[in-house]
């Protein structure tokens, strides 16, 4: 049985490695997106599922919706997404419960080991039963406790209306006692003694008549309104009392608290009060309007006695519930403790088992066969691991059928997949912030790894904080393991997952910073200076410094730090390397081009597009570049003339041309030259102008003449319908594929020039702006060479002068606020500026000059996110 | 103009926010989706879909219509308080009118409650959330006129609509609607004056949907009157002073006696002469006065929508909540029909968008 099934196994891969003949054998590139192919799998139904779980678990191959008609609920898995939502909600409940009781939940890590050999429908059956019984429990849990907190709520409430209600007595009757005793001496009249006397007997604990009352415990934000309205019901004839209770007397039920997601721990703010009045529809009254104000009413014996006993009563009940209170909480908690010792396994679950079904969802259900088909996009290079996860599916269901692949012919553009690791995985990033690239078109990601890191370090040249920048990436590389599942916090993160571009940074920056001989603002002398200084002087000369023949070998001579004139110096420098580095990083930029227009098989665009762009640019700025170098290579001294001033030169260069005046004369013919070259740009303009609109046009043209116009958008349909059926009868069944053409839009012969107009315009501005813009990096190395030398002088310069036990002290502050303040603000501050310029400029000026980014991302099918509770669902303390 | 300038500067946010609140709004694919679900499950399900988003995720099934319109009304009721609670004046005072008609449905929900002697707890759960007020509860306690007056409405927003009825003796069910209707009809008008002082552009949005609101109770009352203790005066002093039927119209409708005086009047008003017109139309077969409602809603619809083509004005604040609450009325009414499997009248929503 098992050999046959066997057999029958490598009769499938005989049969469809054809397809997969196309293979691609060399080793992935970064330089551009991965080769896709578009798969059609047949997969039998009683495999589906544990085909899902392992193409999931692979991450390689993104499903297309083959069902985009049909509504969310009428597809085949409905009834499972639907019992998957449901368990998701007991989850929720649950894990709100064991939240609001303080109890740690096992992390994922410790949860996974629960996962083995627990998947597919019994996993979710089984769970789903358990998940039923444990929310019934708690739930009724609650309910009780609820119930019995309410209670204890009510009792206590009764036990503050009779402790203060007592106090209004009391005071009452003081007060009565007063009067009477003072009444009593006043009025002689035997008379009236006698009444009163005769009125003795019927005196109940309070004074002579009795009066009826409400009392009751009120919301204190409610006591006015009801105080004015109560006033208004009895016509001002209102007599209330009222004290209120400490806040954290009373017990704050739990339902409560937990619906006030705040800080501040909630308490209730609740006044006793208590109304006298006469005459039973009186009472009444104030008793509706009480209760309708959400008051609870106690009925409170006017006799002291028997408010005494109330009150023990009422005590000894509230201690008694309270006890099943706890009793409860504690059972409750345990049932708790239990589920959370593997509820974050069982999110895990839910959340895989919905992946797996909407993925399902996204398939075609064949009546007929038994089968599902689905359609998707999976890169060339990886069709033998996805059938072997096929196999290995079917292996795992234990059936001998496992899924069918096969590829398909298609004209459909696929999705723009890169193969990232950890270190190129930053640096795609960057350029996907920007824009996905087109399908296969070259990928700026390659070269960024190299010259963003390294544009940064231009304007960020400095040993010492390089050194420090690089550190502390490397420890972060270092520690990669632990830092891994992220930190929560979200900088941090950040940082975390450019920890590479960090390290090369940094790299860069000790390279640039030995090339300034910059560390921390002072120099390095690590060769022989080319310059002498004179040992004859007076204070308050101004030295000249004497060349000798010694050249230094590396970089910035030291003798420069200091000198009157190193800004000068640096300044030119500086700004003409930017301009070199610039023109050549845009260059290089136009040149990638060429592997665009020769992949997509355009050869004509190379010269339609790409010569024109590179001439242009070449004839002004190449030209620029060459002078700077030659102004270099040439001793000005020995030539006998100031050396000619270069921005004056290209600005002559437009304005009047052909006249170079001999005192601005870098070389003889200069005149001749530059006409030259300045025609040359100017026959690149219409040049690029007309000849790609024209060669469309052409294009059209040509087609027309096969007389595909007539027909319009079903232009392709008849190939296309070919493909159809060659796949049908490959895949022998007559499963639809979801093969939609791309529309063929209406030749707008005018769309296209006006947007070739725009281009052109756009190039040509953008060479002259974006070469400009290069001079970023002159002007961000000579702030932050600045900054950290102002930074220096004001800071530690000063203590170094001082000596003694002061000058410790006082060293050691200085040094406290000048290694913080460079770290601050010179690492991370002037790191994150030069980061975003250096961003900047591959985005704009490199990637403009051949990078479209048109592309869609590749999304495959992916279990990642599923170990975790989802947001929202713990709200944070 | 000074409007354009200075609008933005006070409601500009807010407006923005509504037009994105409104975006929310389900839109005509969206209500054909959720017609074609077979249980409540599946209309849960595809309302995940749309802005509601899972508002319905933490219920227990089954779940009632009447959870989905709690529900749904809720989160109206969110939106309109971050609305009021962020708004500055004039926006503040014209949110409250807008709570001022709940207010009095509230009161009078209230007031027959007591009369019939329902539980005052239950009443209270069956009122509008935007037209709570702190005394509300208190209503129930007052037996006559005169007393709820000063007990209670004395020192809310009502008090001046209020006064109107004070001639009104017993509590009865007569008196309640006529109470009822004088306070729409004062408020009715004092909401438009207000509107007319904040000035163009406001007005002249805002101004069409209340005289059309006027109207509507106008004929509303007429047509209930019918057949009632109701005198012909007495039912004039309900009319609004405001509305395309005043002045003509609605003293026509005060003479009116059967339904085809109405209709005459009707006749008088382009927009309204489809109203009653029972020949042609399609929903014409269960007569008169069910069509005459769902003609009022798709009329007021239309009107709402196009508040929304105008900017630097509060008419959209109006509109969007009435819309919503149209919203409301449509998905209630969809899931009813589910719930009762009365597929064939669920197409009978008033779509918003």
């Amino acid at each position: 049985m098992r050999a046959r099934a066997d057999l029958a196994r490598f009769a499938h891969t005989l049969v469809h490695n054809h397809s997969l003949a196309r293979m691609v054998s060399e080793y992935p590139s970064l330089l551009r997106s991965e080769e896709m192919s578009l798969v059609q799998l047949y997969v039998p139904i009683d495999v589906a599922h544990s085909t899902v779980e392992e193409l999931a678990r692979l991450e390689r191959i993104q499903f297309k919706d083959l069902n985009p008609d049909v509504n969310p609920f009428q597809r085949t898995y409905v009834s499972q997404v639907r019992r998957c939502d449901e368990a998701e909600r007991r989850l929720r409940f649950l894990t709100v419960q064991i939240d609001a009781q303080g109890i740690p939940m096992r992390p994922f890590e410790e949860t996974q080991g629960l996962l083995a050999g627990r998947s597919g429908a019994q996993a979710l059956d089984e769970l789903d039963s358990r998940l039923v019984e444990s929310e019934q429990r708690v739930a009724a849990m609650n309910n009780s406790y609820e119930a019995l907190e309410k209670r204890a709520l009510e009792l206590e409430e009764a036990r503050q209306v009779l402790i203060e209600t007592d106090v209004f007595f009391r005071e009452a009757s003081t007060r009565h006692d007063e009067i009477r005793t003072s009444f009593d001496e006043g009025a002689s009249a035997p008379l009236l003694g006698d009444i009163e006397a005769g009125r003795g007997p019927e005196e109940s604990g309070f004074g002579g008549f009795e009066l009826e009352f409400v009392a009751g415990t009120i919301d204190r934000a409610r006591m006015p309104t009801f105080e004015r309205v109560l006033w208004r019901v009895l016509r001002g004839n209102l007599y209330m009392n009222y004290a209120e209770i400490d806040d954290s007397a009373l017990p704050v039920p739990t339902s409560e608290a937990g619906s006030q997601a705040g800080g501040e721990e909630k308490k209730l703010r609740k006044n006793v009060f208590i109304i006298f009045a006469h005459g039973q529809e009186l009472l009444d009254k104030i008793r509706k309007i009480a209760e309708s104000m959400g008051a609870t009413l106690f009925s409170i014996d006017s006799n002291a006695d028997k408010r005494e006993e109330k009150l023990r009563e009422v005590t000894a009940r509230i201690e008694d519930l309270n006890s099943v209170l706890y009793n409860t909480n504690q059972t409750r908690r345990t049932e708790l403790l239990k589920i959370a010792e593997s509820i974050t396994a069982w999110w895990t679950i839910v959340r895989r088992e919905k992946v797996v079904f909407a993925t399902l969802n996204l398939w075609q259900w064949d009546q007929g066969r038994k089968t599902l088909v689905a359609e998707g996009w999976a890169p060339t290079r990886d069709l033998p691991i996805i059938q072997a996860a096929l196999r290995q599916a079917s292996e795992d269901a234990g059936t001998s059928v496992s899924g069918i692949l096969h590829e398909l012919k298609t004209h459909k553009t696929p999705p723009t997949f890169h193969r990232t690791n950890k270190f190129t995985e930053g640096f795609q990033a960057i350029i996907d912030a920007y824009g996905v690239g087109a399908y296969q078109e070259i990928n700026p990601g390659l070269f960024t790894t190299i010259t963003f890191p390294f544009l940064f370090a231009v304007m960020f040249g400095d040993i010492g904080h390089g050194v420090i920048m690089a550190a502390s990436a490397f420890a972060l590389i270092m520690l990669e393991s632990k830092f891994k599942k992220g930190t929560g916090s979200e900088i941090f993160d950040t940082f975390y997952f450019g920890r590479y571009i960090i390290f090369l940074m940094g790299l860069f920056a000790i390279f640039t910073g030995f090339m300034y001989n910059d560390i921390f603002s002072l120099s390095l002398n690590l060769a022989k200076s080319q310059f002498r200084w004179p040992t004859d002087f007076k204070e308050g000369d101004l030295v000249e410094a004497i060349q000798t023949t010694n050249r230094y070998p590396f970089g910035l001579d030291p003798s420069w730090h200091g000198a009157a004139n190193a800004l000068i110096f640096t300044n030119s420098l500086k700004m003409k390397m930017s301009i070199v580095m610039g023109v050549i990083h845009m260059s290089f930029a136009i040149c990638l081009q060429v592997l665009n227009h020769l992949h997509f098989k355009k050869p004509e665009l190379i010269w339609a597009e790409f010569l024109p762009q590179i001439l242009f640019m070449e004839s002004i700025f190449g030209y620029l570049l060459l002078c700077i170098i030659y102004k270099w290579s040439v001793n000005w001294e020995e030539v006998g003339k100031n050396p000619p001033n270069l921005l004056n030169m290209l600005i002559k260069l437009f304005l009047s041309p052909g006249n170079v005046a001999p005192e601005d004369q870098l070389y003889p013919g200069q005149a001749t030259v530059q006409v030259f070259l300045l025609l040359l740009a100017l026959v690149c303009v219409p040049w690029m102008l007309c000849t790609k609109p024209y060669l469309l046009w052409k294009e059209h043209q040509k087609i027309a003449e096969q007389g595909y116009h007539g027909i319009g958008a079903n232009g392709n349909g008849a190939i296309a319908a070919e493909d159809h059926e060659e796949s049908d009868a490959e895949g022998g069944g007559h499963a639809v594929v979801a093969e939609e053409m791309d529309e063929e839009h209406e030749f707008d012969m005018g769309e296209h020039v006006i947007h070739q107009v725009i281009h052109t315009i756009e190039f040509c501005l953008g060479c002259i702006s974006n070469t400009a813009s290069y001079l970023r990096l002159w002007a961000l190395s000579l702030a932050h060479a600045q900054l950290s030398e102002v930074l220096w002088s004001m800071t530690i310069e000063g203590a170094f002068e001082m000596e003694g036990t002061a000058g410790v002290v006082f060293l050691f502050l200085m040094f406290a606020m000048w290694f913080t303040l460079t770290v601050g603000i010179l690492i991370v501050m002037e790191g994150l500026s030069a980061f975003l310029h250096a961003l900047r400029l591959h985005w704009v000026e490199f990637n403009s000059k051949f990078f479209i980014g048109g592309g869609t991302p590749f999304a495959p099918l992916t279990y990642e996110g599923t170990d975790e509770i989802p947001e929202g669902v713990i709200v944070a303390a | 103009m000074t409007e354009a300038l200075f609008f933005n500067a006070h409601a500009g946010y807010l407006e923005g926010v509504l037009r994105g609140f409104k975006a929310g709004l389900l839109t005509q694919s969206q209500y054909s989706n959720l017609t074609q679900c077979e249980t409540i499950e599946d209309f849960r399900m595809q309302l995940g879909a749309t802005d509601y988003g899972n508002f319905l995720a933490n219920e227990t099934p089954p779940i009632s219509t009447s959870t989905i319109a709690e529900k749904a009304t809720q989160r109206l009721v969110d939106e309109f308080n971050y609305i009021r609670s962020n708004s500055v004046q004039p926006l503040t005072k014209f949110l409250d009118y807008m709570t001022y008609a709940y207010m009095i449905d509230n009161v009078v929900l209230l007031i027959t409650g007591t009369l019939h002697e329902r539980d005052t707890h239950d009443l209270l759960e069956r009122c509008h959330p935007l037209g709570k007020f702190e005394t509300m509860a208190t209503l129930c306690v007052a037996t006559n006129v005169e007393e709820l007056y000063t007990t209670v409405l004395v020192e809310t927003p009502l008090a001046p609509y209020f006064r109107d009825c004070l001639s009104a003796q017993d509590l009865d069910d007569l008196n309640i609607e006529i109470i009822r209707n004088t306070l729409y009809r004062s408020y009715l008008e004092d909401f438009h004056n207000f509107v007319l002082s904040l000035g163009s552009p406001t007005s002249d949005i805002m101004s069409p949907l209340l005289c059309f609101e006027a109207d509507r109770r106008s004929l509303n009352i007429t047509i209930n009157s019918f057949g009632t203790g109701l005198s012909k005066e007495q039912r004039a002093k309900l009319f609004p002073s405001i509305g395309r039927l005043y002045p003509e119209g609605t003293s026509a409708l005060a003479r009116a006696d059967d339904i085809d005086q109405v209709k005459a009047v009707l006749d008088g008003v382009v927009e309204y002469r489809p109203f009653l017109d029972t020949s042609g139309s399609s929903s014409g077969g269960d007569g008169g006065v069910g069509g005459l409602e769902d003609h009022f809603f798709q009329y007021e619809v239309s009107l709402n929508k196009l508040a929304f083509m105008q900017q630097f004005q509060l008419g959209v604040f109006y509109s969007f909540f009435k819309l919503k609450e149209q919203e409301i009325r449509s998905l209630t009414w969809i899931a009813e029909c589910i719930a009762q499997n009365a597929k064939d009248r669920i197409n009978d929503y008033i779509p918003t968008f």
